[in-house]
């Protein structure tokens, strides 16, 4: 043993070192941890040696005999996709080791991630079927509870239609989930289903398919080791995404460039080598600022506009209007600022854009990402390895719970609701035609008993084939007019699987809304804040549902690349996995073999690899159809044979293979298509993960060609652009006949999207074409409010200057079944009153609606407190001090009671809130409203509470980026 | 020097406090033996990890974990 | 032979809190102490700069040089440590340590851990390796079982590094060549000064 060797230091010398180093700095924990510390501390102390006996019991018997087994797994926070490596002994998680075998992550973990372990002891979770009898929770059965809500919803149906159950899914499904929950939905005769997408990058999705083809990151997080200039706009992924900074930061070692816009000098911007602070809701004239100089110069990609993009003229006719002096005044960056981003852009090719949801959430969302591709288009950064559209994603499995259409404008694949695409389905489900369309509601109602004005009949959009409610306005769909709502009546009940409503606008709207349905059922691993909002005293109903770790399956990332999450322990207390819930719903509510016809169940539960085998024969738009079970499996046992940077397997059982088979993976398992790494790199042929832009919006219009012209994919038979693939095609081009007859019999009349075999894909790709076809990217959605992306101000601006010359649209009478109010509302002046902008975020310890998170003690201690970032010079205006309760209230009348944190990372004028927290309302902790035990550690006031209306034109994408609030001291 | 007899004069505060308690509590208790302080050594138990760190082969594990774990890769 | 170290890359930390919450999970180290946390400097403005600090494991460790019952030793690669059945609590090495490491848990809730708690470099106590007793009052064992400290292992971005100060010091200086700039070895010569 080392003798210590001891050196004289006094207390008080050492005090002086000691704040020299941890005495200087008010951040963000230290200022929290100080103001809730001793509530936290008592609230936890008596839960946690129940957790300490359960792991030394655990451990005690493994060390008797048992042996700590690994069960690999996914994070379920956010997208990036870290592996999960969990250690069992008895059934019960006893520890938690770093993935290093994982090319996502290489081991690490963000505070969540490295958290995940306590989801798997989880004091703090909804228990059993709960049911709210006289204000109270009460406990009941599984099958008392499936009976008596069952039963209520078929009554609602016979009243008032399928369409007036509303069946809000989640992000945090595993991909067969959400596909068995879209199936649900159209089963049920509904397309009254949505999930977060709509809340997060519906507007990417909306705004980047209608660009290129596809809506999703076009290439990875790793892949950013590649890049030499990286351009971060509404995104901050130190708090959002923090294992992608590994990737990031990396990039920039290797000398790329990093710039960050956004309205906070964010914990990403610290790491940025520029940063410019815009106003919000001005990222359309930053980006038309930033093409000026580029165009103005002519540091554009000129051969590849011409080849591969289509309306580059239109958008440059619109930049032009965006001098550098008419930029500064709308977004407040300084014009060199503009131009030197401008220039490191053209200088630093390829160059990556990464947002999120600070330029998805708004009245123009779909603007602002369209623009970002503008941007990228005219750089040439689309289809190469370190450019690309790094569009993050928020949770876990949002990328796979929109690609499988739990939205209420799609069917899985992005297939729409068209009649041929429903016959689509219906044939994958191998269900009657006929049965399926007598499940919807037809498109008429009589309401001449009813009604004063004494209507005969009122006709709305057929509900099988028009875009239902989607989840940003659910409130509007229960608490609208019924003759307003474009279906047969409002919705009378509402089911929140997976899904919190804080993450949703207008809370005194929403809470009246929920207490106006006639039942409300929330089926979570948590109450949730659906749980405590609504003051009601009966007609709740609270499902326990299981944790992803508790169950098995496949979950896409954010990169389109699959993997599989093994069972790490069995399903905790009476909860179940999601899909043994549906299972069991449908069967009450009388197509439980429809459901599952393609599919073995046992004890209530649909076989997860029959899912993943239905979704193979069905998704052929965007190649979720090589992913087969064996595939993912093989990969997730040789993850270490995966490089970290190009992803691609050297060596080992998965040679050639990408990690996760990121989507587009084209044709059947059995043709053991790798995956596509990059979207739209022609240097690759389509076999080998390569691909040109889509052909999706016609072959020409107006006299101007739409396909690519001299631009291909390597080894392309068809040596220029060409449209997207059919049997008709293939017979034009001599290739028929390689096709064997089982194929030819399945795709004659069809075409690379609804051949079930597969046959049409496999012959395209053999001779080096992309099934899509391939085609320009477009700068013109002319079948968009705004055809070229435009400006517009806020519904609720403090600019009022700029509204003259930026207005917002007209109102809008019916979009996705509702009214929805642009002009009305921008039209009245309320800057006055409440002058400050408010704007909402991430916090790194919390993720979404936050119960999850904020239920698990090693995070909740993290944050303990609900808060808003002020501008020291309005914390002044308002008489208000670092830590102090303050009043925060939105112009609709909303307010919310949480602390103020004074510091300069918000600009004078903007007030940020991070939108996690939830259980209290307007003042009040709603604590006595949980059931007993399930409260989650830390609860606060839930930001969207006081965000106020507004909705993306295209999409219905909710504005919570840029709305107007006042602040006061409490 | 001056640091030095700053905790010269601590220690003999120190030792002071425990003889008083010590005076104070043979009152109480029949306890007789007296531990003699020798500053500066290790008085706790001896941890089994210390032999095993002398063995090449798990210091060699542990910069293999190191590799596989903490470079970049 | 091997000297352990700890090296927290500010070029790299985020303030993720991967580490802070990983420690939680390996030690079970209760609600209100923190062994490990990450400080912020310059929070929100221009030249914001995190840094994850524990328990440095210092050369000429000034907790041991202070306490009063001689709780402390060094293993030979450098870890220190301490036997919490001799510890009394007095809160001489929390004002000793350069880096705020020592933790006082208020209640007794916990046994044993109302004395000193520290970061163990994930190398346990003086009990027997893995031992029941040892989890119960140290926590885990990694060191032990051929393993590093899980904050290292789990940080987000490769930031914090743990392990041998020659290997730790290797990767450093090869991103500080990548990157160009001057190394900030925070917190390193306090820690190892004197030391090879």
């Amino acid at each position: 043993m080392k003798l210590i060797k001891k050196r004289d230091l006094t207390a008080t010398e050492a005090a002086n070192v000691t704040s020299g180093v941890l005495g200087s700095a008010v951040d963000r924990r230290a200022f929290l941890r100080r103001m809730g510390m001793g509530l936290g501390g008592t609230a936890v102390a008596a839960t946690l040696p129940t957790q300490m006996i359960r792991r030394a019991e655990a451990s005690t018997a493994a060390a008797a005999g048992g042996k700590a087994e690994i069960r690999r797994s996914v994070c379920t926070h956010c997208s990036v996709g870290c592996g999960v490596v969990a250690e069992v002994e008895n059934g019960v998680w006893t520890g938690q080791e770093p993935d290093f075998d994982s090319p996502f992550n290489l081991g690490g973990h963000c505070a969540k991630g490295a958290s995940v372990r306590e989801h798997g002891h989880g004091e703090r979770r909804l228990k059993y079927p709960m049911k709210l009898t006289g204000g109270k929770w009460t406990r009941v059965s599984w099958d008392q509870a499936i009976e008596e809500i069952g039963t209520k919803v078929l009554d609602i149906r016979k009243r008032s239609g399928p369409d007036s159950v509303y069946w809000l899914g989640s992000a945090k499904f595993s991909n067969e989930q959400a596909y068995l929950f879209r199936k649900f939905a159209g089963l049920w005769g509904t397309n009254n289903v949505d999930h977060q997408a709509r809340i997060c990058h519906s507007t990417t999705v909306a705004g980047v398919a209608n660009t290129w083809g596809y809506g999703a990151m076009t290439n990875s997080y790793n892949d950013m080791h590649n890049a030499k200039a990286m351009f971060f706009i509404g995104s901050n992924a130190a708090e959002a995404h923090p294992v992608a900074m590994q990737h990031v930061l990396r990039g920039k070692e290797n000398g790329a460039k990093m710039i960050v816009v956004d309205p906070r000098f964010t914990r990403t911007a610290a790491h940025a080598d520029q940063f410019m602070r815009i106003r919000p809701g001005t990222d359309v004239p930053l980006i038309w600022g930033m093409l000026w100089h580029i165009f103005e110069n002519g540091w554009e990609d000129k051969e590849y506009i011409r080849q591969r993009v289509y309306g580059m003229d239109d958008v440059r006719a619109e930049v032009a209007k965006w001098t550098p002096d008419v930029v500064e005044n709308v977004c407040g960056v300084p014009a060199d600022q503009v131009k030197l981003a401008a220039q490191t852009m053209a200088e630093h090719k390829p160059g990556t854009i990464v947002w999120c949801m600070g330029g998805t959430q708004h009245t123009i969302g779909n603007n602002n990402t369209r623009a970002y591709c503008a941007l990228q288009l005219a750089l040439g950064n689309v289809g190469v390895s370190g450019g690309g559209a790094n569009i993050f994603r928020g949770h876990d499995n949002v990328q796979g719970a929109t690609d499988l259409g739990v939205l209420s404008h799609t069917l899985p694949g992005y297939y729409g609701l068209a009649e041929g695409s429903w016959k689509h389905w219906a044939r994958v489900w191998d269900v009657d035609w006929n049965w399926l369309v007598s499940r919807f509601d037809t498109g008429y109602v009589d309401t001449s008993a009813d009604t004063e004005e004494g209507q005969a009949a009122v006709p709305f959009a057929n509900p099988m084939n028009s875009a239902g409610i989607p989840v940003s306005r659910w409130v509007d769909g229960v608490l609208e007019d019924s003759r307003l709502i474009d279906q047969r009546d409002q919705l009378k009940a509402m089911f929140f699987w997976g899904h919190a409503p804080n993450s949703q606008t207008r809370g005194p709207e929403m809470k009246k809304a929920l207490e106006t349905m006639e039942l409300v059922v929330v089926v979570d691993p948590y109450p949730t804040h659906t749980a405590v909002l609504p003051d009601r005293q009966e007609g709740m109903y609270l499902l326990p549902a299981s944790t992803q770790f508790e169950t098995y399956g496949s979950v896409t990332a954010s990169n389109r690349s699959f993997q599989w999450r093994e069972k790490v322990i069995d399903p905790m207390f009476e909860s179940l996995p999601d899909h043994v819930i549906m299972y069991k719903l449908a069967n009450k509510l009388g197509f439980g073999a429809e459901l599952t016809k393609n599919m073995k169940v046992e004890n209530d539960e649909p076989l997860v690899e029959d899912i993943l085998r239905e979704i193979n024969r069905g998704m052929w738009t965007i190649g979720y159809t090589g992913q087969s079970p064996e595939r993912l499996k093989l990969q997730t046992a040789n993850k270490h044979t995966f490089n970290p940077t190009t992803l691609l397997a050297e060596g080992g059982p998965c040679d050639g293979e990408y990690y996760g088979l990121p989507w587009p993976c084209w044709g059947t398992p059995e043709i053991k298509h790798p995956g596509t790494p990059v979207l739209y790199d022609t240097s690759k042929s389509v076999a080998d993960g390569g691909l040109n832009f889509r052909a999706r919006f016609g072959v020409e219009r107006n006299g101007v060609n739409l396909l690519a012209e001299g631009s291909y994919s390597k080894g392309a038979e068809i040596q220029d652009g060409y449209p997207e693939f059919t049997a008709d095609m293939l017979k034009q081009l001599g290739w028929w006949d390689e096709l064997t007859a089982d194929e030819k019999a399945a795709a004659e009349g069809k075409n690379w999207k609804t051949d079930l075999s597969g046959g049409i894909q496999r012959v395209a790709i053999k001779h080096g074409c992309a099934p899509f076809g391939n085609a320009k990217a477009r700068c013109v959605v002319w079948t968009f409010p705004d055809p070229v992306p435009v400006h517009r101000e806020p519904l609720y601006t403090s600019r009022r200057d700029l509204v003259d010359k930026y207005p917002t649209y007209d109102d809008v009478k019916s979009h996705y079944r509702l009214p929805t109010r642009y002009g009305s509302i921008q039209a009245k002046d309320y800057s006055k009153d409440y002058p400050l902008i408010h704007t909402s975020g991430r916090l790194v310890e919390y993720e979404g609606g936050g119960e999850e998170s904020r239920s698990n003690r090693w995070l909740a201690e993290l944050q303990q407190n609900m808060f808003a970032e002020v501008n020291p010079a309005d914390a002044n205006n308002a008489g208000i001090k670092n830590g102090q309760w303050i009043w925060l209230e939105s112009p609709e009348g909303a307010r919310i009671k949480i602390q103020a944190m004074v510091t300069r990372r918000v600009a004078r004028g903007v007030v940020f809130t991070p939108f996690h927290f939830g259980g209290w309302f307007e003042g009040e902790d709603l604590l006595d409203k949980y059931p007993d035990g399930a409260a989650p550690y830390v609860r606060g006031e839930a930001a969207n509470t006081a965000f106020t209306y507004g909705y993306d034109s295209v999409t219905q994408m909710q504005e919570t980026k840029a709305s107007l609030c006042k602040i006061s001291a409490a | 020097m001056k640091k030095g007899r700053q905790r010269a004069s601590r220690l003999l505060a120190l030792a002071t406090g425990l003889a008083v308690m010590l005076l104070g509590s043979t009152g109480c208790t029949e306890k007789t033996a007296v531990t003699l302080h020798e500053p500066g050594v290790y008085k706790g138990g001896t941890d089994p990890l210390l032999a095993m760190q002398k063995d090449p082969e798990h210091i060699e594990t542990l910069k293999q974990r190191f590799v596989r774990g903490q470079t970049d890769r | 032979m091997a000297r352990m170290k700890f090296l927290c890359d500010a070029e790299r930390c985020i303030e993720c809190n991967g580490c802070v919450t990983a420690c939680k999970n390996e030690h079970e180290v209760p609600w209100g102490v923190n062994r490990r946390r990450v400080v912020t400097l310059d929070d929100g403005v221009p030249g914001e700069k995190s840094i994850s600090v524990a328990c440095m494991h210092c050369t000429d460790a000034p907790c041991a040089a202070v306490c009063p019952v001689d709780c402390f030793y060094t293993t030979d690669d450098g870890i220190v440590l301490h036997d919490k059945d001799l510890c009394i609590g007095c809160g001489y090495c929390f004002y000793a340590c350069p880096f705020g490491a020592p933790q006082f848990p208020q209640k007794e809730a916990f046994g044993v851990r109302g004395k000193m708690d520290k970061c163990t470099f994930c190398a346990g106590g003086p009990e027997e390796d893995n031992s029941a007793a040892e989890k119960e009052k140290y926590g885990g064992n990694r060191i032990a079982e051929g393993k590093l400290p899980l904050c290292a292992e789990m940080c987000s971005t490769k930031a914090l590094l743990a392990g041998d100060g020659d290997m730790v010091a290797d990767i450093y200086r090869e991103r500080i060549t990548k990157r160009g700039g001057r190394p900030e070895s925070w917190g390193w010569d306090t820690a190892y000064k004197g030391d090879s």
